[in-house]
């Protein structure tokens, strides 16, 4: 293990273990006034009036009259608005929000304001939407002549569901006006995302807004688009009010309201050659709901991971998103892979069915290797490590024995299966968007004590952002970790190093960081005051991409992974026991252990949980009734004891000594090792996540009743 | 603003409870889950007589407001019950969760309730006016509807004392822990000259009342197991009949299936 | 009515159907105690009510009479705390933090209870603990590793 993956005692451990670490909603609420959002009961409608009572002294409403600058919420395209206007789109679009000094009060007038709507015909799903936020393509080779020369063409259609961050604190914003300013503050993974909203809203120059990233009690991608719009209700109202404002959300709003993962649908036709796939034509739905906040980005890394660890030369993919009037969806860990990861996984696993194949041995014939193209014509310039990881959780869980065994016909009470899952996450911000939109610039600030501040606007939101970023500048400068300091960040004292999202913080602005720093080391000077600051580089050796050609590298370089889960299913029950959960991880060097053991354990989990645990239920109306952590479930400690996690390393020689994104990877192929595993202990087919307790009777009930 | 009120003794209680318009606070992980603002409540977490556990010639008694903990940490309560108790929520609703406020909340979900049921246990309600004792049974009037008047406190669950060690328990829930149940099932079967002495069976959230059915039980009653393999197949179209779920976000397809297997398997386990 | 809170005896006349939760977040300014979903279901308020562990949100204040409460912010001044405190950090269980209060305060009741706890026991012993964040492995190691080298504290 290298010296820097040793692992050190978390720079932020001891005020989040002692209770003293503020979130936001731990600011003290002295002069405060409470926010509470109104939002629309209705899935579509025109707004034809809102009817409030008569406002007791201090209390007051805030709506799209209110909003100083535009009323927009900038995030890639602008079309969310801060307040509804005319129309509402989704049950849960925001009309207003009450602000007053006592939070029961404002509660209480919320419930009293009657919306009169008038109801509009509202689309709910994604197959009947005609309605095209975004649209993709690309493709190369012989598409056509592959399909008339196949031996045998597979079509398939897989669906994956919604889910839920259930980060364990919501969402939270505190505005405070003054000064002709506005600073904001909260549960946040980007501050200049959030910065450039807020002043739009406002009508503010960038400079006079100031935000500030309170401790986040973690976001998974749920705080990394949304935030921007409650800080933009949050300004307004603090604006309007020219008091601070807060606004935490409770657990029910935050679950029925916030950003959740895509739901998709995808096709795939598969021509197959002699044993071997020869062209893929895959056609990939998004439903985006209401408004297009990150959408674009997330179908773009989902068509883009649309053929897996695969190689495929002939191929052809179509990728659309669509309006539903549901809740925005938004980023989610692996940002849109998870979702074309299932599909390609299990189209490859029941195509090596079909021919009576192991799945490992069909997949392995058709995997990338070092030099081979990416889907979008760019290349891994890198080794792709699959075959010698696939041994690795082979010899963990005694995987092929086992997949022999439980392949044959199984009697009993208790059927078991397993099944393993190759996936990558492109680390990194898809395609040229960090040199083109982020142009990273990370900073240090060493003061004349000798101390070193470490200037970035990334956000620590539970991944040890801090605690690596500060083990990175104590390598590089030799210094102990009480010389260095990391806050929060605050767009009054960090340059825009870009977002923390992508996997990109340790691999792009910690590789900044060490520069910055190797440069420090040589140009030190004792006893007085230097500021380092580098800027990113594209490397050399990208093919450029291009968005309107879609072609290019969309990915310096990728993270690695192979899954493997096994299952046992009682069929009195339906109930199914995940025995173990295996992986294999790739993120080249982790710059400490522990951090990268445990976000490798905590992805596998969000990816036993969307493979059949969480599931979204709505209405006829699209109003979501499953709004509490009892109903909405996610694992508990009892729920896969068995998690097993192996630390694979190939180094990136453009991260940080060799480190790659390593935040989203865990998560991304899961579920498709989970359903491959229900697939041999039921002896069906799946094509849809989440596979539940339910969708196994049914099976169960279908072999019988025959 | 009415305040709340604390109690220090059942006598006490029971006097606020006659004379005011309360909900009995037990150990409160039902009534806080709502938490309503304008709530009066009556705290009887607390109350010594409440919270006993004795044997007597007849029963086991146990206080109404004995937590789910406390019975599980106790000797003198069978097996069967503390199964059911430690699948409730996780460690702190066991430890603030009492069975007085299980049984009370009138809920076909309560896991306690499905063990008191399927042990035909009795309820002793208290009141100033006096007492009246009870089947378990009869306390649920219907969806989430409770024979309890608006003057009584549930003092003790009366467990008629059994031999219950040849039970059968199965809950479905969503999750391993902090799962609110889906389906759940409780059976009891003793022997006696090789002949069965007695069948119980109760189903738990499938209905509006956990589902306790006697008369079918009663079909098995005095079989040797060769006579119960033969009236199997009538006693599981009778349950067939019975069992009609309702279907919430759960489906009644799923709640059926596993009821019928559950039983089934609750035969089989027996040798049927 | 009067409780013990963190070893001092404090007297409340606030409403007796406020939740305890609120009540020791506002006015006593125990923000270590936090809120995740007010239904009993996440223990990221679970403080330690008469040496058991109990969640804040779901106690009415007077069920907490005459009680004795530990928040996070009494405990964080034992030895056991430090104990754990180590062995959390050891394994670098503290992710994002917000369970982590809840979770030590779970910890410190399965070894109260039971010195020697099976990682089954310790699982059982924080199911009703949420974490989105860890998996669980490193928090169960670690009330294991406290388990082990803080021998005789529990």
């Amino acid at each position: 293990m290298d010296k820097i993956s040793e692992s050190i005692t978390r720079i932020d451990h001891t005020p989040k273990i002692t209770g003293a670490a503020m979130y936001v909603a731990d600011y003290p609420t002295v002069g405060v006034l409470f926010g509470k959002l109104l939002y629309s009961s209705k899935p579509r409608a025109r707004l034809l009036d809102v009817i409030v009572p008569e406002l007791p002294e201090g209390y007051l409403v805030v709506d799209r009259n209110d909003v100083p600058g535009e009323n927009s919420v900038h995030i890639v395209l602008d079309d969310t608005p801060v307040f509804a206007c005319e129309t509402v789109e989704y049950i849960g679009e925001p009309i207003l929000m009450v602000v007053g000094p006592d939070e029961k009060e404002v509660l209480r007038i919320v419930n009293a304001i009657k919306i009169v709507y008038e109801e509009l015909p509202a689309i709910l799903s994604m197959r009947e939407s005609d309605v095209v936020f975004f649209n993709y393509e690309f493709g190369k080779g012989e598409l056509d002549k592959s399909f008339s020369e196949a031996d045998k063409i597979y079509e398939e259609e897989f669906r994956t569901g919604r889910q839920e961050h259930a980060y364990l604190e919501t969402q939270g914003m505190i505005a405070e006006p003054h000064d002709g300013r506005m600073t904001v503050h909260g549960s946040i993974q980007c501050p200049y995302y959030i910065q450039r909203a807020v002043a739009k809203a406002l009508g503010y120059d960038a400079g006079s807004v100031q935000i500030r990233q309170d401790v986040t009690g973690g976001a998974f991608g749920g705080k990394e688009a949304f935030p921007s719009i409650l800080a933009c209700q949050t300004a307004v109202a603090a604006h309007k009010a020219g008091r601070p404002v807060r606004v935490v959300f409770d657990r029910e709003e935050d679950m029925e309201y916030t950003s959740k993962r895509h739901p998709s649908l995808c096709t795939y036709r598969v021509a197959v050659k002699d044993g071997m796939v020869t062209a893929m034509d895959i056609d990939v739905i998004y439903d985006a709901g209401a408004y297009t906040t990150l959408t674009p980005v997330v179908l773009q890394r989902g068509i883009i991971c649309s053929t897996g660890v695969y190689n495929i030369v002939n191929l052809h993919v179509h990728g659309r998103a669509v309006k539903t009037n549901t809740v925005p969806s938004g980023a989610f860990r692996g940002f849109g892979g998870p979702q074309t990861f299932f599909a390609i996984e299990m189209m490859m696993q029941h195509i090596a069915k079909d021919m009576g194949i192991d799945s490992i041995t069909f997949k392995q014939k058709h995997l990338a290797v070092l030099g081979d193209q990416t889907s979008t014509g760019g290349r891994y310039h890198f080794p792709v490590p699959i075959p010698v990881m696939i041994e690795e959780v082979d010899k963990v869980c005694d995987f092929r024995r086992k997949y022999k065994e439980y392949s044959k016909p199984q009697t009993g009470r208790y059927l078991r299966g397993i099944g393993m899952s190759l996936y990558f996450h492109g680390a990194g911000f898809t395609g040229s968007g960090e040199r083109d939109f982020i142009k990273a610039v990370a900073r240090i600030h060493k003061t004349a004590d000798g101390t070193v501040h470490i200037l970035t606007a990334n956000t620590d939101m539970g991944q040890g952002l801090k605690t690596t970023f500060t083990k990175i500048i104590a390598k590089e400068l030799d210094l102990p970790y009480n010389r260095i300091i990391i806050e929060n960040p605050d767009t009054d004292f960090v340059p825009d190093s870009g977002p923390t999202v992508a996997s990109r913080s340790l691999m792009i602005v910690g590789e900044l960081l060490r520069r910055a720093a190797a440069r420090l080391s040589v140009e030190w000077k004792d006893g007085e005051d230097q500021i380092i600051e580098e800027h990113f580089q594209e490397p050399d050796f990208l093919v450029p991409f291009s968005l309107e050609d879609f072609h290019g590298d969309a990915y310096p370089t990728y993270a690695w992974a192979v899954a493997a889960v096994e299952t046992e299913v009682d069929t009195v029950t339906g109930l199914s026991n995940v025995l173990g959960t295996y992986g294999s991880f790739d993120v080249g060097t982790p710059i400490d252990m522990n951090i990268v053991v445990g976000q490798m354990e905590g992805g596998l989990m969000q990816g036993i949980g969307y493979a059949f645990m969480e599931q979204i239920s709505a209405d006829a109306k699209g109003r979501i009734r499953n709004n509490k952590l009892s109903d909405y479930i996610i694992p508990t400690s009892m729920d896969v004891p068995n998690l097993e996690v192996i630390i694979h390393v190939e180094k990136y020689p453009l991260g940080p000594y060799g480190a790659k994104g390593a935040g989203e990877l865990a998560v991304v192929g899961v579920p498709a090792a989970y359903v491959e595993a229900m697939e041999m202990a039921l002896g069906t087919k799946i094509d849809h996540i989440p596979f539940t307790a339910e969708d196994t009777m049914k099976v169960l009930q279908e072999v019988v009743n025959k | 603003m009415v305040n709340s009120y604390l109690a220090g003794s059942l006598k006490e209680a029971l006097e606020i409870r006659a004379r005011e318009t309360v909900r009995p606070y037990g150990g409160g992980t039902d009534l806080m889950i709502e938490g309503a603002e304008d709530a009066v409540y009556l705290f009887i977490g607390k109350i010594p007589e409440l919270k006993q556990i004795i044997v007597d010639d007849t029963y086991i008694r146990i206080g109404a407001e004995c937590t789910f903990t406390e019975i599980i940490d106790n000797d003198l309560i069978p097996e069967m019950l503390k199964n059911a108790c430690s699948g409730i929520g996780g460690p702190a609703i066991r430890n603030l969760g009492t069975v007085g406020g299980n049984i009370a909340n009138g809920s076909p979900k309560a896991d306690s309730a499905l063990i008191f049921f399927v042990t035909d246990s009795m309820l002793r309600l208290v009141s100033t006016r006096g007492e009246r004792l009870l089947p378990v049974r009869e306390f649920y009037l219907g969806k989430k509807k409770t024979a309890l008047q608006s003057d009584e406190l549930i003092a003790e669950v009366l467990l008629p004392r059994a031999d219950y060690k040849n039970y059968y328990y199965k809950k479905i829930g969503a999750r391993n822990a902090q799962a609110i149940s889906r389906v759940s099932f409780a059976g009891l079967m003793t022997f006696s000259d090789g002949r069965i002495a007695s069948c119980a069976t109760a189903f738990g959230s499938v209905s509006d009342v956990i589902i306790r059915r006697d008369d079918i039980d009663a079909i098995m009653t005095g079989k040797t197991i060769a006579e119960a393999s033969a009236a199997k197949s009538a006693y599981i179209a009778a349950y067939d009949e019975a069992i009609i779920p309702i279907s919430g976000r759960i489906s009644a397809e799923y709640r059926k299936a596993v009821c019928m297997n559950l039983l089934v398997d609750f035969l089989e386990s027996n040798g049927i | 009515m009067k409780f013990i809170l963190n070893g001092t005896e404090v007297e409340y006349t606030g409403a007796l159907n406020a939740r305890l939760l609120d009540v020791l977040r506002d006015e006593y300014r125990l923000t270590g105690v936090k809120c995740g979903c007010r239904e009993g279901e996440c223990g990221s308020c679970s403080v330690i009510m008469d040496g058991i562990l109990t969640n804040s949100c779901l106690v009415a204040m007077g069920r907490a009479e005459g009680s004795t409460i530990v928040t996070i912010e009494g405990y964080s001044n034992t030895e056991r705390f430090r104990a754990l405190d180590k062995a959390y950090a050891d394994v670098s269980a503290v992710q994002c933090g917000f369970c982590i209060p809840g979770m030590i305060l779970a910890s410190e009741c399965i070894l109260a209870k039971n010195p020697h706890p099976t990682e089954a026991e310790i699982r059982v012993g924080i199911s009703g603990n949420l974490c989105r964040c860890t998996g669980y492995n490193a928090i169960v190691h670690a009330i294991d590793i406290a388990a082990k080298e803080g021998s005789g504290l529990w």
